[in-house]
């Protein structure tokens, strides 16, 4: 089936999104950006570039690059003054008063330019995609009057696209976050991006969303807060050493640079260093810039670019009929609502409460107009839905502790193995405890049945092989086997209900989880380093009894004294520290007895049987003695 | 084993048993057998972008990596912009180079080249010149070399004559 992709067509940028595995995701640019700048130039040698590789060369061709074309879009000549005065290039009075762009002589429609940065998108998203993308849902401001959405539904025809459905974007960001979905709710969609605000009041619910009010300021987003903080740097500077960086293109850049992304740290940390050395020089050598930023410092600066964001939200409000109280829910969209002056200044506005940003604000609207098209195209409603598992399962082992075999959240129909061992020599049987939940310590989950393997032919511990296999259908029935690799025995159990808990007991397991994980760890880690003492340990006796009479006397009685130090640690179980401890010494007493061995003439031993449990993937399971 | 075999038993004696729709039980393996293929078609495009996904995300990891180095880099170059020619400055420039020739073999070959006609492709224009001896549209300045696809050169031009 052809790919529906949703776009946001932005007055800066422009992001396109696709719903893929039934979630949607972002497209990155052919240039690997997340999003492209709505930006077409015409160079003086008849070429046109589309995006980043346009704006790159704005400086030098101010006349032929076009930008902010959805400032222009679908409206009269007579509408755009204000706009007309605040770009580089030529706008003029086109056929039946609309607006045209004058670029080398040739007239171009908002139109035309907003269909090259489609084509481009699209293009794109075609290579990623591996298949050419036709079909499309394009958002727009809410506000936008019916001869700008035409307008913008005509600029995806001339892409050569077709258009579902235009769709609002404070509508996008509701859909990104399913409210739809749920039951009637008030909606406030708070957008600052880089260059315009939006505020918009929505209602919401029963599959449908009606745009209640709109407001907002065409001239207000994040290049107004880089401003400042250039100002306030430059000013600064200026001061200590009386040189004006913002007259030196090469300082300006780097200056302009290292504000935007100050401003960006100042959203999660409350103060950053911006270093610039070798900025500027005079006749007395290199001067640097090196200044602490604060975030008070950048929101004393910025206050009133925060405060102007007041008067819209309250417009919308007071249009829309609604108070503070009847909001049930605040989405933030625009890179600029992570500013936290500009999330306070939203949660004092809407009565204190918490807003949606969950999805990330500088993508939501692309990702919910790619909801959009996935919801038109019907691609969400063929999926068949696959339960997960809703807890870990797994084994007990060695040590008391729970081995996971399917971890939780795995998606069913699912088979896992994994093999384990004997814990002791000649050990003619195991026990397998199938146990269900997320602790470490086997008694802290649930046990979901037991059964016994038998029959294992004598032989040392670690050697032989039982696969333990776990498998649920999709009806989350799980049979668990175990087979003794040797023999071919096996032996097993079905279990029906391990997935029938309700909700709040599975949370209860994750939460009491979450709550108890370091000391979990810890245990873990105790039993881990004990079970490993006890491997070498075990390895050292070995060791001795194949060197028999050839092991140094003084080697001898000291791995002796240690052997037995190290049971007694195992049994009572020692403190890391101590294991860690008797772990090291152990180590340099095998590789003593092994380089004995290796020099004594005795029969060849296994070089290779120190390092057999660590081998492959076998665990020492603890299987009880019967 | 002898369990799957009776259980498959009685599903084939109820279907046999039945008379006009012969037809039904074919339809259901028909459509069982498009629903596992499709499953299965699925998972392996699932495997392929997802190895595509991974090389993308370790290009990007890397790019990301390579470019926070990029300040630091030029910022010794402009602190070299004012040393003499001492030994103790050759030396830190043949470890600028070094760190040039890392760049260019981890693939972000430096772009510095000045009397090269722009491209966007590479450049960046923050200044535009009146230079009388250079062609039009020809970089006359590099205010900061560009990195392969870290970063375009940031190019002072001449300007283009109407
Ligand atoms: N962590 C952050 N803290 C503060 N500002 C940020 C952060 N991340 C991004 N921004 C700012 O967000 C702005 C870009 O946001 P966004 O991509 O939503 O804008 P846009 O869609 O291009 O603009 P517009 O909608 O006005 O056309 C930039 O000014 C950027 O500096
Ligand atoms: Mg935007």
């Amino acid at each position: 089936m052809a790919t529906a992709v949703g776009i946001d067509l932005g007055t800066t940028n422009s992001a396109i999104a696709v719903v893929e595995g039934g979630r949607p995701t972002v497209i990155a640019s052919a240039e690997g950006s997340r999003t492209t700048p709505s930006v077409v130039a015409f160079t003086e040698s008849g070429e046109r570039l589309v995006g980043q590789l346009a704006k790159r060369q704005a400086v030098l061709n101010p006349r032929g690059t076009i930008y902010s074309a959805k400032r222009f879009i679908g409206r009269r000549f007579e509408e755009v003054d204000e706009e007309v005065r605040t770009v580089t290039f030529d706008v003029v009075d086109g056929p039946n008063g609309s607006v045209r762009f004058k670029v080398h002589d040739k007239l171009y429609a908002p139109e035309e330019i907003s269909a090259q940065v489609l084509r481009k998108l699209v293009d794109d998203a075609g290579k990623y995609l591996g298949e050419k993308v036709r079909e499309a849902v394009i958002t727009v401001p809410a506000y936008f009057n019916d001869s700008q959405r035409q307008a913008t539904k005509d600029a995806g025809k001339i892409a050569g696209l077709e258009v579902l459905r235009i769709v609002n974007e404070p509508t996008a960001a509701a859909l990104a976050y399913g409210l739809d979905r749920k039951g009637h709710e008030t909606v406030l969609v708070f957008d600052l991006g880089g260059g315009t605000f939006d505020v918009s009041l929505l209602d919401v619910g029963d599959g449908v969303v009606e745009v209640r009010s709109t407001s907002g300021d065409t001239h207000l987003g994040g290049d107004d807060f880089d401003r400042r903080l250039v100002d306030h740097l430059a000013d600064k500077f200026k001061n200590d050493t009386g040189i004006d960086l913002r007259n030196d293109a090469q300082a300006l850049q780097r200056l302009s640079e290292a504000a935007e992304k100050t401003k960006v740290e100042l959203s999660s940390v409350t103060q950053t260093q911006v270093s610039l050395p070798f900025i500027t020089a005079d006749s007395s050598g290199p001067k640097h810039l090196t200044e602490t930023v604060t975030r008070s410092t950048f929101e004393q600066i910025t206050a009133d670019l925060v405060e102007r964001c007041l008067g819209p939200v309250e417009q919308a409000m007071a249009d829309g009929k609604v108070s503070a109280n009847d909001i049930d829910e605040v989405i933030l969209v625009g890179g600029s609502t992570r500013i936290p002056a500009v999330q306070k200044l939203v949660r004092r506005l809407t009565g204190g409460k918490d807003p949606n940003m969950s999805v990330n604000p500088d993508e939501v609207v692309a990702l919910g107009a790619a909801v959009q098209a996935g919801v038109l195209k019907g691609e969400v409603k063929d999926v068949l839905l696959l339960d997960v598992t809703p807890l870990s399962l797994g084994v007990e082992t060695r040590g008391g502790v729970m081995t996971r075999i399917i971890e939780r959240n795995t998606t069913i129909p699912a088979r896992r193995s994994e093999v384990f061992s004997t814990a002791e020599d000649d050990q003619p049987a195991v026990d397998v405890v199938v146990l269900q939940g997320e602790r470490e310590r086997a008694a802290d989950n649930r046990v979901l049945g037991r059964f016994q393997l038998t029959g294992i032919r004598p032989a040392p511990r670690g050697e032989p092989q039982v696969e333990v296999i776990f498998d649920i259908d999709a009806n989350g029935i799980l049979n668990v086997t175990a087979r003794d690799k040797d023999t071919g025995a096996e032996q097993g159990i079905t279990i029906s209900e391990s997935s029938n808990l309700d909700t709040s007991e599975v949370e209860r397991m994750v939460t009491d989880a979450e709550a108890n994980q370091a000391q979990d760890r810890r245990l873990r880690e105790a039993v881990d380093a004990r079970n490993t003492l006890d491997s070498i340990a075990h390895q050292v006796e070995k060791t001795l009894s194949d060197l028999g009479d050839n092991a140094p006397a003084h080697e001898r009685a000291r791995a002796e004294m240690l052997v037995s130090e190290t049971r007694e640690a195992v049994s009572d179980e020692a403190p890391v520290e101590r294991v860690r401890e008797l772990t090291d010494e152990l180590t340099q007493v095998l590789n003593g007895l092994m380089a004995a061995q290796s020099s004594a003439p005795a029969p060849p031993p296994g070089g290779s049987s120190a390092t057999a449990s660590d081998d492959d993937d076998v665990v020492d399971a603890d299987f009880d003695r019967v | 084993m002898t369990a799957q075999g009776d259980a498959a038993n009685p599903a084939a004696g109820t279907g046999a048993g039945a008379t006009p729709p012969a037809s039904a039980p074919d339809r259901d393996i028909a459509e069982l057998e498009d629903r596992w293929l499709r499953a299965m078609a699925e998972l392996d495009n699932v495997r392929k972008r997802h190895s595509r996904e991974l090389e993308r995300q370790r290009a990007a990891e890397r790019a990301r990596v390579a470019s926070v180095w990029l300040p630091v880099l030029d910022n010794l170059e402009l602190a070299l912009g004012h040393a003499s020619d001492d030994p103790f400055a050759e030396g830190v420039r043949a470890t600028l180079d070094q760190a040039v020739e890392v760049l260019a073999r981890l693939g972000y070959p430096r772009h510095d080249a000045t009397g090269v006609p722009f491209d966007p492709a590479v450049h960046e224009v923050v200044t535009v010149q009146d230079d009388p001896d250079a062609p039009p549209n020809a970089v006359v300045r590099v205010l900061r070399p560009g990195y392969g696809d870290l970063r375009p050169a940031a190019v002072a031009v001449s300007r283009q004559r109407e």
